[in-house]
């Protein structure tokens, strides 16, 4: 194909905002993390879902599309903590297409411009999504704010601050919640296979002159679209788990685009001074309070929650102690790779077909994928960038490193004056998988559904919140309307689970 | 032969690993010789015929050529090593129940003892800065086994995990019953770090150990300044201390 459907300023656009996603993961992957696990073969299963992606995320963001836009699922992002937000959709999404193209310009089994036209929708969708998930801060990635995530609306703040059960070193919520985060914590690292794509922070928010305030997010908890959680996470009861959480004389310096944040001093639970619990999903009305009636319920909740998570721990680290090195790569590859899936609930076309196999084109690497030759190689791709599409002309000097390289090869503009390209890699193919089927059970804030029944609420829910009425009516407009009527209504719709501002509407400040 | 894209790469130069090199390269000759037998354009072969003409044959020929040398994989997951010992370097001191077993790390900063039996035995990055030092009897954790053997027999008071895997999952359902954790790898942003944080244990990442065996009685510096990505970022060492006490 040639002359492509796409405008020189699509093409600048697109390969500005793959510079800056190849930029970004240098810096997250030099100074967040060096990992390594003697149980899983992580580096293997991260390459595996690397090619897992590039050659299904385009077919399957385009089906989302096509039942809800970018821009929708978005807007709805900012009333719930699912799996839509950092670092599912600001890192990942984009990245983990853009390492398996890479990947494969690298094995020489793609050039620059194939493909050309998937990795355009990418991106685009990858911005539309942000913009509007980041509508109330005003910028694209935490990246572009200095490592800061401010999303959510005044009026969702002001129930989470007010909200908050005050707590103390030593007294009982507090001790009870320390304990929670912790076990939470690790519960989601093993239910992500070694990887932190359960947990995600946002925020910091400014409560007062020695307060700030973060929103935690535990994700994919109960039985949902992982199978290995079925069975051993029937007795947890909630899939997604909110938890806003006040600091004092501790300032989150860094929020990442992988949800991860830093403080100054370093955050430890004596400085924890308020604690709150909620629940969401794609078929609730935003965030539904979980044992917030009193104190005493929330701790007596924390401590349910607590003992079910860790026998729930207990549980999968024996089945997953049990697995084979081929189930190990397949649950941490499409743990990886299905990262993105709650687009599809949120959109009701979640299918298991296509989130919960590997596509035949990715299995084929599957015998090269050894430890030490998935060590070195994605060393080299994210940090090292030692592979041949790396290197760039010697008078560059990249961002971080100064290094005449680049994480990702841009698109080329030749494609303008008409070299030949590949438009699309096309659509997925029939996949595999070494893991024990899905049972057909999803844990929902509606009880436990059939995914087709998921689905099919799902494509008839709209939150209140997100209806045409009150979709875009945002900070700007309440700022000079809070008296309206309209602008009452959004507050008290905001307001109904909340035990100190039920009804209250929006007053001056 | 029909040339590949990568064959008129101006800047690319061969990665610096060597086994990398050498899987890239058989990645390469693969490609190019499916994509000339062929004999279709590319647009034709790159997501058409490729699909079908690369198989998974072909990537098991790939590692057999580099097993053919003689040449075998470092592991880092023991689940590899135990299923293909024939693929893999051999799991050689792998075993945590060892009462001989301890870390060698030729940059560790040891001493002779003190005048109250305390000696340097290494070095490490505190997570999280404490009022006071960690002491405890060292166990080490390495193997799955170690785990469901802490699991049934529960951890003893005032142990300090020694460990070698950075990661959150292999030490999971018993991590939070230790009194501090030693880590010879990782970060204080790895995940073991970072759950060692939410616990509340004191803990020492990218540890350089020598001389610590199973059941030794070890004193960590968690009183030391906590390292920072700062520190990392701008290749500052701030480290802390590592003792074996007198029994």
């Amino acid at each position: 194909m040639s002359r492509p459907d796409i405008s020189y300023s699509q093409l600048l656009e697109t390969n500005n905002l793959i510079q800056n996603c190849g930029d970004e993961t240098y810096w997250l992957c030099l100074t967040r993390t060096v990992q390594g696990s003697k149980l899983f073969p992580v580096s293997a299963y991260i390459l595996f879902s690397y090619l897992n992606a590039f050659y299904r995320y385009p077919a399957l963001l385009r089906k989302i599309e096509a039942s809800m836009p970018a821009e929708t699922i978005a807007d709805r992002a900012r009333t719930m903590g699912m799996k839509i937000q950092n670092s599912a959709i600001g890192w990942a999404l984009p990245n983990f297409y853009l390492l398996g193209r890479e990947l494969l310009i690298t094995f020489g089994m793609l050039r620059p411009q194939d493909a050309l036209e998937d990795v355009v929708y990418v991106m685009d969708f990858w911005k539309r999504y942000l913009l509007s998930w980041h509508r109330n801060d005003g910028h694209l990635t935490n990246r572009e704010y200095g490592q800061r995530a401010q999303i959510l609306p005044d009026r969702r703040l002001e129930v989470f601050h007010r909200d908050l059960y005050l707590c103390e070193p030593g007294d009982a919520l507090h001790q009870v919640a320390h304990s929670f985060l912790a076990t939470a914590s690790q519960y989601g690292f093993l239910i992500s296979c070694e990887s932190r794509i359960s947990l995600t922070n946002s925020g910091p928010y400014r409560l007062d002159d020695r307060h700030e305030m973060i929103v935690r997010d535990f994700m994919d908890l109960g039985e949902c679209a992982l199978p290995w959680l079925d069975g051993v996470a029937a007795d947890v009861p909630y899939n997604y788990l909110t938890v806003p959480m006040s600091v004092r004389d501790c300032h989150f310096s860094i929020v990442d685009d992988w949800g991860s944040f830093e403080s100054k001093p370093e955050f430890t639970s004596d400085k924890l001074a308020g604690i709150g619990l909620y629940t969401s999903d794609a078929l609730s009305e935003g965030f539904v309070p979980v044992g917030m009636g009193s104190r005493e319920e929330l701790t007596a909740t924390f401590q349910s929650l607590n003992e079910r998570m860790k026998e729930a721990t207990h549980k999968l680290w024996l089945r997953i102690a049990g697995w084979t090195r081929d189930q190990m790569l397949d649950a941490g590859a499409l743990t990886y790779y299905n990262i993105i899936k709650d687009l599809a609930h949120v959109a009701g076309v979640f299918a298991v077909e296509d989130w919960l196999t590997i596509d035949p084109r990715a299995e084929r690497f599957r015998p090269l994928f050894n430890d030490e030759f998935s060590d070195q190689l994605l060393g080299s791709l994210v940090v090292g960038h030692d592979l041949p599409s790396h290197r760039q002309s010697p008078y560059t000097m990249m961002q971080h490193s100064d290094r005449p390289v680049r994480t990702y090869t841009p698109l080329p503009y030749s494609v303008l004056a008409g070299d030949e390209y590949v438009a699309s890699c096309g659509e997925p193919q029939s996949g595999t998988s070494n893991l024990v089927p899905k049972i057909d059970r999803y844990r929902t804030t509606q009880g436990v559904l059939t995914i087709d029944e998921y689905n099919r609420r799902a494509r008839a829910f709209t939150p209140e919140l997100c209806q045409e009425k009150y979709r875009f009516l945002c900070e700007t407009w309440v700022k000079y309307h809070h008296q309206t009527p309209l602008a009452q209504d959004l507050y008290r719709l905001e307001q109904r689970q909340s035990r100190t501002l039920q009804g209250k509407g929006a007053g001056p400040r | 032969m029909k040339k590949l894209h990568i064959d008129d790469d101006r800047y690319g130069t061969p990665p610096q690993s060597v086994l990398l090199e050498a899987v890239m390269n058989s990645v390469n000759d693969l490609v190019r010789r499916r994509f000339t037998d062929s004999q279709l354009p590319w647009s034709q072969f790159v997501f058409g015929a490729s699909d079908r003409l690369i198989t998974k044959a072909d990537f098991t020929a790939v590692e057999k050529q580099l097993l053919d040398t003689g040449y075998r994989f470092k592991w880092s997951a023991v689940i590899s090593q135990r299923e293909h010992p024939d693929i893999y370097c051999p799991a050689d001191g792998a075993t945590d129940d060892a009462a001989s077993f301890s870390f060698d790390h030729p940059d560790a900063l040891v001493g002779e003892p003190d005048a109250a039996g305390r000696a340097a035995c290494g070095q490490g990055e505190n997570v999280v800065r404490r009022q006071s030092n960690a002491i405890g009897i060292a166990r080490y954790i390495r193997s799955s086994e170690r785990v469901i053997e802490f699991m049934n027999k529960g951890v003893p008071p005032g142990s300090i995990a020694i460990i070698d895997d950075s990661g959150g999952t292999l030490t999971a359902p018993i991590l939070e019953h230790f009194a501090g954790i030693v880590c010879a790898g990782g970060t204080i942003r790895s995940h073991l770090g970072i759950l060692a944080r939410e616990y509340g244990i004191p803990c020492l990442m990218n540890a350089r150990l020598r001389g610590i065996r199973d059941g030794d009685r070890v004193e960590l510096e968690s009183s030391a300044d906590a390292m920072t990505a700062e520190a990392y970022f701008t290749g500052v060492a701030k480290t802390a201390s590592i003792w074996k006490l007198a029994p």
